[in-house]
């Protein structure tokens, strides 16, 4: 190693020597990085435990400190409900092992929550509900408990969190707006068309189909009877022409 | 007395829900699922409109001209065969029994909104008879509506002939006890 200028023959074995030192010295380095690594990691998990234990009750009231929280966990590229529900097998998730049940449980509850809605809007809204709606409905819900405060961002966890069960619940997004869906059923890029343009004028005629779109008449007029059908609009019969109004503005007096 | 002429256009201010303002609301809804959403939201808003004006029987030639049918803002209406709807639905079991046809069946021309049933209303006068040590006392129908004591109370000013009905209920189960004629009736409870 001392003669770093070798020429001639000597060189060939020093070149080897080197190389194979550079590669034992790379490795020790890379097994102590791997090393420090972990512990931080460990420190890190221990630390997210003890701050999520301390913050337990701020994190389940407390929506935007949960969605950080959220983004947090993201961010280190954990999902904190996965295999959240093979419980028999103990494998819990990450809310469930690190939290306690208690954050777990939250977004059971908000589910819970969602389900209850989705059945109750669902004769009103064939089963079309929008985030923002329910978000708003679950926040002044009358159920045991009185309202929940959450964002989107835990609706759309908590769907998530229902996908297991195979219940058909899923987020949809149509246009600039995302739906909650209870009812399994595919919409066609007509009637994902009209609905998108309910979002922004609240009702549509088949005039006005005919004319923006450039359907021709049988066309707005099948899509749109499809979605009466389907109990996802709402039929205005003493307006000048016939309009189809979206109920998801229907929000709400129930009770 | 609170009856449908007389209350309809008195009262403060009835702030009706959000479906209110929502155009297809007044319009029969073609598809069945829809149909039967509507007409539970049309129920509850039946409700909460005659218990906030204290409407016991609705008439409904004078409630097809008030508000509760007429959105004169929204330009829409309730029309006469479909308002009958609502109330068949109010009177039908799906629709719990909140409401009740007086006179023929043919006729329906106005009936009892039921916002609270007379078997609710006699739980209410039960309450407050028990409450005040009046079990066995005499009163008179008149004091129970019209009387000072009972000012504060929600039957205080109800319509007679539901008073009637709810005190019959306790009759039937043997929990009171009606007597004296048209006008001076009196009633014991026990």
């Amino acid at each position: 190693m001392s003669n770093r200028r070798g020429v001639g023959l000597g060189a060939f074995t020093n070149k080897n020597q080197t190389s194979q030192s550079y590669a034992s010295h790379g490795s020790q380095l890379k097994s102590l990085n791997a090393a420090s690594l972990q512990t931080q990691l460990s420190v890190f998990q221990s630390l997210l435990h003890t701050f999520a234990l301390e913050h337990a009750a701020d994190i389940k009231s407390n929506p935007t400190f949960r969605a950080e929280f959220a983004r947090m966990c993201n961010a280190i590229g954990v999902d904190p409900l996965a295999a959240s529900n093979v419980k028999g097998k103990r494998t819990k998730s990450l809310w469930a092992r690190v939290l306690g049940n208690d954050v777990n449980d939250f977004y059971f509850e908000v589910a819970v929550r969602i389900v209850e809605l989705c059945r109750a809007t669902r004769t009103e809204n064939g089963g079309l509900l929008g985030v923002t709606e329910c978000c708003q409905m679950v926040a002044k819900g009358k159920a045991i408990g009185g309202g929940l405060q959450i964002t989107e961002d835990d609706i759309l966890r908590a769907v998530k969190s229902l996908e297991p069960l195979g219940s058909g619940f899923n987020v949809i997004s149509i246009g600039s707006k995302q739906y909650i869906r209870s009812i399994p059923k595919e919409l066609n890029t007509d009637q994902s068309k009209v609905l998108e343009v309910l979002q922004i004028l609240g009702f549509v005629t088949i005039a006005m189909l005919q004319i923006n779109l450039q359907w021709e008449k049988a066309r707005a007029t099948t899509v749109v009877e499809d979605l009466v059908a389907d109990s996802l609009v709402w039929v205005d019969v003493q307006a000048e022409e016939t309009e189809y109004w979206s109920p998801q503005n229907l929000l709400d007096d129930r009770g | 007395m609170a009856t449908a002429s007389s209350s309809l256009t008195t009262s403060s201010m009835f702030t009706f829900p959000p479906t209110y303002s929502f155009p297809p609301f007044f319009s029969p809804q073609p598809n069945a699922q829809t149909r039967s959403a509507q007409l539970s939201k049309w129920s509850s808003l039946v409700q909460s409109y005659c218990r906030h004006h204290r409407i016991f029987k609705l008439l409904l030639s004078d409630a097809l001209e008030s508000p509760l049918f007429h959105n004169s803002k929204l330009m829409r209406r309730l029309s006469a065969h479909d308002a009958k709807a609502v109330v068949d639905y109010m009177t039908s079991k799906e629709g719990g029994n909140r409401a009740e046809w007086i006179g023929p069946a043919t006729e329906k021309a106005s009936a009892w909104i039921w916002w609270r049933r007379p078997e609710e209303w006699a739980g209410v006068l039960e309450a407050w008879v028990d409450g005040t040590g009046q079990k066995g006392t005499v009163l008179t129908l008149y004091e129970l509506v019209e009387g000072e004591a009972t000012e504060n109370q929600e039957f205080h000013g109800m319509d007679m002939e539901v008073l009637r009905k709810s005190l019959g209920t306790l009759v039937k189960k043997g929990k009171a006890q009606v007597f004296g004629g048209e006008g001076q009736e009196g009633v014991k409870f026990f």
